[in-house]
């Protein structure tokens, strides 16, 4: 009898464990359909906090709540994989950034908004055409929009362009800084006054890649590799070898403190406190829209007024997020209505750019509103207008999934070239190698 | 024996399926990716011993595994050797140093920092121009210029080791007191009055009885060393740098399935070093465990030891000792 009851013990407990799994399941699928009638809430997945906002006015308008969901974007991609994969907790819109953008739109995660009912291809004229484009799969079919534009420039300090180049004219400067030779004369200059024109060696490679812009993995899956891309190394060595940078790597607390006044040069440290000549101030930065708002904003207090921005030897674009809907998503009607709000919704998007100064890539707005701006950090001058100038030059169609990976292994090997640490024969040679380790699809030159 | 009946297996039934679930599902479906090109994307594509191949002309993965090597093995050469000093400055009788209890916990608390922190904290101290090491190093005299720590395969292997050191030495010295103290006091005592000195101690009863807790220290440390990750990829860049001197077979690994997608080679990898943490551990094991139980190695050092005691007719350690063995 008490072996009888023991037993029975037991198999409640474990009858109640499998039980308590399942009801848990069975709640959850409940969730699910409850969402089906779109009454609910919408979830949102993201990378940033950028989208709090928007998310108000949204819930303010429908009256639903929004649920945002912010991963950092080093996990992003590989904690929205498994979700999208097998489509559990998945969410009903979620961003892409350049980084995985052209890695998702082929697949089925977003849903196809060139189809019914959404017919976004009616929209292509109102986007910056770079922008547009990259939303696409390799069919055609548009997968995500976005609201921005993220072009870049070079910001300078006026105050050094006036005592070293005798102007501070963002076209004139432009004008100098327009070729590889101009720019290395402009390094020339400011190293006689004591000031180095990049922070260091990798603020060029946005412009070694689109000197000549082509795809870095064509249709065969070869890597392509350019006469520029190849010279990227010799402009580097050259920057390090003339002495036109300062030592600051992007990100560093050297490069943040660059932005704000003068830095200890090549491990000058000792002599911080006094007027030692081993100390320099960058002139200028590679940097993109947002680089305005999120780095100098934020690092240049000392500095502010004191800068413009201008083009480089060609244009090119950093970064930037596309937003669409999950193809799984039970409420996609809402979703829909939430990617139109942030992408194709002018009284919102007039808002956003007031607040915020994200350049847009909806034309109808920023036609209207691009005159107007004035940007008190960059002592008056209208960026918004010269970012969107930059934005229409650009070639799109030359991203790949592999892009983000296949850069950065090609900087690192710069640095060591740079650093003389490897030959350039080597260097590129080590560089197919990590190529093809890391990709043993792709083909690289012999 | 009729007694006997099933009802414990249910008891431990709830473990057994989570273990299934989550421990043994995901090392055979693992199995099943080294055979296969998978992107975490859709369904694995099966390509045969394709991986295998691969790993085996890899000279990526060799010199990750040179690199583990030397970073674990600096670290735990050196990590074993501050404890066991400590310990046997702390187990010694006529030190009697007190506040044991105090400097244990001392020891052990760089072991309690998360290492995210630890990596930020050495970042900052290590670095180039502004970094506290250098100060340091340049205000005392030692170097001359600064030196780019995190910039030289050399010295970020030592970099990370050290870290490791710092991190880990407080737990094996724990780990050893505590095999110190499981010692019979009356050995320490008999030596004493036989006239031992203290390295002889140390080298004649601290040591020889260590040996079952060192062999655990060593097996453990070497199967956490195989698996250094967190340091080399907070360190620098995630990619190994400098110059793939930090490039550990874990890091390999994920950034072969993170960064690159290529899961099934990724998987191949863990399996590697699945076998390399066998075969290591089984040959850590083997050397050690003879030397410990097994008769000829024992038997030299006894015979050894037995001269050695009885120059100075001591017989009594000898037996100790000998009756200890056999107890382990």
């Amino acid at each position: 009898m008490k072996k009888f009851l023991s037993m029975m013990l037991t198999l409640v407990v474990l009858v109640g464990f499998v039980a308590g799994c399942s009801s848990n399941t069975a709640s959850s699928n409940e969730g699910k359909d409850s969402g089906k009638k779109g009454d609910d809430v919408l979830k949102v997945w993201s990378f940033t906090d950028e989208l709090k906002e928007p998310i108000k006015t949204f819930e303010e308008r429908h009256g639903m709540k929004v649920e945002l969901t912010i991963i950092p974007i080093a996990d992003y991609p590989t904690k929205l994989k498994p979700v999208l994969e097998s489509g559990v907790g998945a969410p009903d819109v979620f961003t892409g950034e350049i980084a995985f953008l052209k890695e998702w739109t082929d697949r089925n995660y977003w849903e196809n908004l060139s189809a019914e009912p959404y017919s976004v291809d009616k929209w292509s004229e109102d986007y910056v055409p770079y922008v547009f484009d990259l939303g696409k799969d390799s069919e055609g079919n548009v997968k995500a929009l976005s609201w921005q534009t993220t072009p870049g420039g070079i910001f300078y300090r006026r105050s050094i362009a006036n005592e070293v180049l005798g102007t501070d004219d963002p076209k004139e400067i432009g004008e100098m800084m327009s070729s590889w030779d101009g720019m290395f004369e402009v390094g020339d200059k400011l190293k006689e006054e004591g000031y180095r024109l990049f922070p260091d060696e990798g603020a060029i490679r946005w412009f070694s890649k689109s000197e000549d812009p082509q795809p870095w993995v064509n249709e065969n899956n070869e890597l392509i590799m350019t006469e520029a891309k190849l010279n990227y190394f010799d402009h580097a060595k050259k920057l390090r070898e003339k002495d036109y940078t300062a030592f600051a790597p992007e990100w560093s607390p050297s490069w943040v403190a660059s932005m704000n006044g003068p830095i200890a040069y090549n491990g000058g440290w000792d002599e911080v406190k006094e007027d030692s000549k081993d100390k320099t101030e960058v002139f200028s930065y590679a940097l993109p829209t947002w680089g305005l708002h999120s780095v100098l904003k934020l690092n240049a207090e000392d500095t502010a007024g004191d800068w413009a921005v201008t083009s480089g030897p060609s244009p090119y674009f950093w970064g930037g997020t596309w937003l669409g809907i999950y193809s799984g998503s039970k409420n996609k009607e809402m979703a829909w209505e939430f990617v139109k709000m942030m992408t194709h919704d002018e009284e919102f998007l007039t808002d956003w750019a007031k607040d915020t100064g994200d350049v847009l890539s909806y034309l109808p707005v920023t036609n209207k509103i691009k005159d107007d701006f004035s940007e008190p950090f960059l002592d008056g001058q209208n960026n918004y207008e010269f970012f969107l100038e930059e934005a229409n030059k650009i070639e799109s169609g030359i991203v790949t999934e592999y892009d983000q990976q296949i850069d950065t292994l090609l900087g690192s090997k710069v640095l060591e070239y740079v650093e003389g640490k490897l030959t350039k024969e080597e260097a590129i040679e080590e560089f197919y190698k990590a190529v093809e380790n890391a990709y043993p699809e792709i083909k690289t030159p012999k | 024996m009729k007694k006997l009946d099933h009802k414990g297996y249910y008891f431990i039934a709830p473990f057994f399926i989570i273990f299934l679930i989550f421990n043994i599902y995901p090392v055979l479906l693992t199995f099943y990716y080294t055979f296969t090109h998978y992107e975490g994307y859709g369904s694995p594509e099966f390509i045969g011993l394709a991986n295998y191949a691969r790993i085996f002309t890899d000279t990526q993965f060799l010199e990750a595994f040179v690199n583990t090597w030397k970073i674990w093995g600096f670290n735990f050469a050196l990590q074993l050797g501050i404890a066991l000093f400590l310990a046997a400055l702390f187990s010694d009788l006529r030190f009697r140093i007190k506040g044991l209890g105090f400097f244990r916990a001392i020891f052990y608390l760089p072991n309690l920092i998360t290492i995210s922190s630890v990596a930020i904290l050495f970042n900052i101290m290590l670095d180039w121009h502004y970094g506290s090491v250098n100060q340091f190093l340049m205000n005392i005299g030692l170097i001359s210029e600064p030196i780019n720590w995190l910039n030289q395969p050399f010295t970020a292997q030592v970099s990370v080791s050290l870290i490791l050191t710092w991190m880990w030495f407080g737990y094996t010295f724990i780990v050893l007191m505590a095999g110190v103290s499981g010692i019979s006091k009356e050995y320490y005592e008999a030596a004493l009055i036989d006239g031992a000195n203290r390295i002889q101690t140390f080298l004649y009863i601290t040591l020889p009885l260590l040996k079952p807790i060192m062999l655990y220290v060593m097996i453990t440390s070497l199967i956490g060393g195989l698996q250094l990750f967190d340091l080399p990829m907070l360190l620098t860049d995630g990619l190994g740098n400098p110059e793939g001197a930090l490039n550990t077979m874990v890091l390999y690994l994920y950034n072969q399935a993170f960064r690159y997608n290529n899961y099934g080679y990724a998987a191949t990898i863990a399996y590697m070093l699945f076998l390399i943490t066998v075969v290591f551990s089984a040959i850590t094991f083997k050397s050690m465990y003879r030397e410990v139980n097994g008769s000829k190695a024992t038997s030299k050092s006894k015979k050894r030891k037995a001269k050695n005691a009885k120059k100075r007719g001591n017989v009594h350690v000898y037996e100790k000792v000998s009756k200890q063995n056999t107890y382990i």
